[in-house]
């Protein structure tokens, strides 16, 4: 039992050589790439949604911050498919991966910081400390406001592993659970059937939610520093 | 957020000018002292273990 609870977060293999980067890639031929003027249905679904995502997400940013466009939506997109396709059952999901995801937020939190660094260098500086600090208290807020900082990635990218992990274990220990009181308890079991199917609906919305509040904290770090 | 338009309504004299946690270039100048100062400190601790041969003799 233990072993089956973890053997789904291993990196996936097919006869000794590693299959993660065809799985990491696969959600990208979800998306066909639009081709005419006027496209069909599934695409014109498409272009709506990243347009209602993109306008809603980029309307706080100044001519600078737009430049992330391409690179915000590519985000929700991939963190957003990756997440949905893992709830399909004995699948891998990348985003599980605290490797993956520190690989996603670092240098996506350094490039917004080193944006803010080489253009607005003392506003940037600044930034570490509150406006309206009193004088005693200086010295501790530079760094306390440093070390949240530095804090930022790693919450990022534990906030997303932890979520999403937890909704797949959730999902495999209530599973197990049902299958186990069906002998036992036919009314328990349904009850917990019941449950089962409550906590998949909250997964799909995590699922969206986690891509979203991800993508959401990269453009405020964006605009912070634009 | 403060920005160079919201300096000019503080004006501050002496050494408040350049070290204040209201205009930019004082917040700036906190910001680069107490790292500087944190600096100097940890090279000064890790300059003084480094040589516990030279303080025996």
């Amino acid at each position: 039992m233990n072993e089956n609870l973890f053997a789904s977060f291993a990196a996936p293999s097919m006869m000794g050589l590693p299959i993660v980067v065809l799985i990491v890639m696969f959600p990208s031929i979800l998306f066909p790439t639009p081709n005419r003027l006027i496209n069909n249905r599934l695409i014109s679904i498409q272009q709506w949604l990243i347009q209602l995502t993109s306008k809603q997400m980029l309307a706080i940013h100044n001519q600078k911050g737009r430049t992330w466009a391409l690179m915000l939506m590519s985000l929700i997109l991939f963190i957003g498919s990756t997440n949905l396709l893992g709830l399909l059952p004995h699948s891998f999901t990348p985003t599980t991966q605290l490797s993956m995801n520190l690989g996603m937020a670092i240098p996506l939190w350094a490039g917004t910081v080193i944006t803010g660094f080489r253009y607005k260098t003392k506003a940037s500086l600044a930034h570490f400390l509150p406006q309206g600090t009193p004088l005693p208290l200086i010295p501790m807020l530079v760094v306390i406001e440093t070390i949240s900082l530095f804090i930022q990635p790693m919450a990022l990218a534990v906030r997303l592993t932890a979520n999403i992990t937890a909704g797949h274990l959730l999902i495999h220990l209530i599973g197990g659970a049902t299958l186990a009181l069906i002998n036992i308890s036919a009314t328990t079991a349904f009850i917990t059937f019941i449950i089962l199917i409550l906590l998949t609906i909250l997964e799909f919305a995590v699922a969206l939610i986690q891509a979203y509040v991800f993508t959401l904290l990269v453009s405020l770090y964006l605009h912070d520093n634009t | 957020m403060a920005g160079p338009e919201t300096d000019a309504q503080f004006h501050f004299t002496g050494i408040r000018k350049y070290f204040n946690s209201y205009t930019l270039t004082g917040r700036m100048n906190c910001v680069l002292a107490t790292r500087g100062g944190i600096a100097l400190l940890l090279y000064f601790k890790l300059g003084s273990k480094k040589t516990p041969a030279v303080k025996a003799t």
